[in-house]
């Protein structure tokens, strides 16, 4: 698989991952841009031990780790109001929730959920995480209980 | 309420035009280059004084034995510095993300633990050798004067000295070392959330 390939099919997912991670659009693409130069840059080195997509996830959840050491370069809370209600892309309150509660969970817990909506197998992610395939589905079943508790109180 | 289909439907409504590979690649080299300014800036500021230093030996032409070693020492705390501090360069940027998200971890929280002793162990080697040096140095020049004023320069620059080892180092050691006890603690929470069910 070339790297044009590569980037155009996991661009948008490798994003929603990032995005889902910090839930800022800037920010976001950064992490996202910083993962497709790293498959860039190993792509000649690929020897598929695992498969494209494991491999590049595994890119892009570290490259949002990472983005711990950064953090106090560009701390979010303290952009103004406005510019970051300006930011949002989509009106879509629902859908902005979603990324907001996400964006609010524990770390690990951010990127399993993002890679479950992602439509990966459990068996994947357990494999980018580093865990158990029980852990994740453990952890899976809580992160949708709490996301859906939260979802329950905007609601109503 | 089916929250899986929910959720999955309104995850996938996010989207970002894709940028141009062009940006992409522009971005690389803009990344690449901004690394490696500090670590060009560091050697060409210590290659220049040992330069400076080399022809201080060169156009004084010190006689006695402790000039020549003080030198020496200042040389040798330059190029210590100077070596480690390319080789933690090289050594922070091996970083592998190709790793799963446990090993990563591990690795970084590894490095940073690296980062923290070496930083303050080379920091004090430095120290302790450049002020060697010095001292060393300025005894063939101090000789020449009269006593008062060998004590009153002696002091002067021993004074220097203590105020670098005690106030200046100890400053430096806590705020690299706040800095990267903080990260390493966020690892660890991270690392936390793995470990734990």
């Amino acid at each position: 698989m070339d790297f044009e390939s590569i980037y155009k099919t996991y661009w948008q997912k490798i994003f929603r991952l990032c995005m889902g991670y910090v839930n800022d659009n800037d920010w976001a693409k950064d992490i996202a841009q910083e993962t497709f130069i790293t498959v860039w840059q190993k792509l000649p080195e690929f020897r598929n031990e695992s498969s494209v997509g494991t491999w590049i996830f595994r890119i892009a959840s570290n490259h949002c780790l990472r983005q711990i050491e950064r953090h106090k370069r560009m701390p979010k809370s303290n952009l103004p109001v406005e510019i970051e209600e300006v930011k949002s892309v989509n009106n879509e309150p629902k859908f902005n929730f979603l990324y907001k509660c996400i964006a609010e969970l524990p770390e690990i817990d951010r990127l399993i959920i993002s890679l479950e909506l992602e439509d990966i197998k459990q068996a994947e992610i357990a494999s980018i995480v580093g865990i158990s395939e029980a852990n994740v589905r453990v952890k899976i079943f809580r992160i949708k209980e709490k996301l859906t508790k939260k979802f329950e109180k905007y609601e109503y | 309420m089916n929250t899986n289909i929910d959720f999955k439907n309104l995850w996938n409504m996010q989207e970002m035009a894709i940028p141009d590979t062009k940006e992409l690649f522009e971005k690389t080299n803009e990344f690449k280059k901004k690394s490696y300014q500090k670590l060009i800036l560091a050697n060409v500021t210590l290659i220049f004084t040992t330069a400076f230093i080399l022809f201080v030996w060169y156009h004084y032409q010190p006689e006695f034995i402790t000039s020549k070693i003080g030198i020496v020492c200042m040389l040798f705390a330059m190029f210590l510095y100077l070596f480690v501090y390319n080789q933690m360069a090289i050594f922070l940027k091996s970083n592998n993300y190709e790793m799963d998200t446990l090993h990563y971890l591990q690795q970084l929280l590894k490095l940073k633990e690296k980062q923290l002793f070496l930083q303050t162990t080379i920091l004090n080697v430095y120290f302790i050798l450049l002020s060697l040096g010095i001292g060393l140095y300025m005894y063939e020049y101090t000789c020449r004067m009269t006593m008062i004023w060998a004590i009153v320069t002696y002091g002067v620059t021993l004074f220097w000295i203590a105020l670098n080892w005690f106030v200046f180092r100890p400053k430096t050691i806590r705020k690299q070392q706040k800095t990267l006890n903080e990260l390493i603690e966020k690892f660890e929470k991270i690392n936390n959330q793995l470990v734990q069910n």
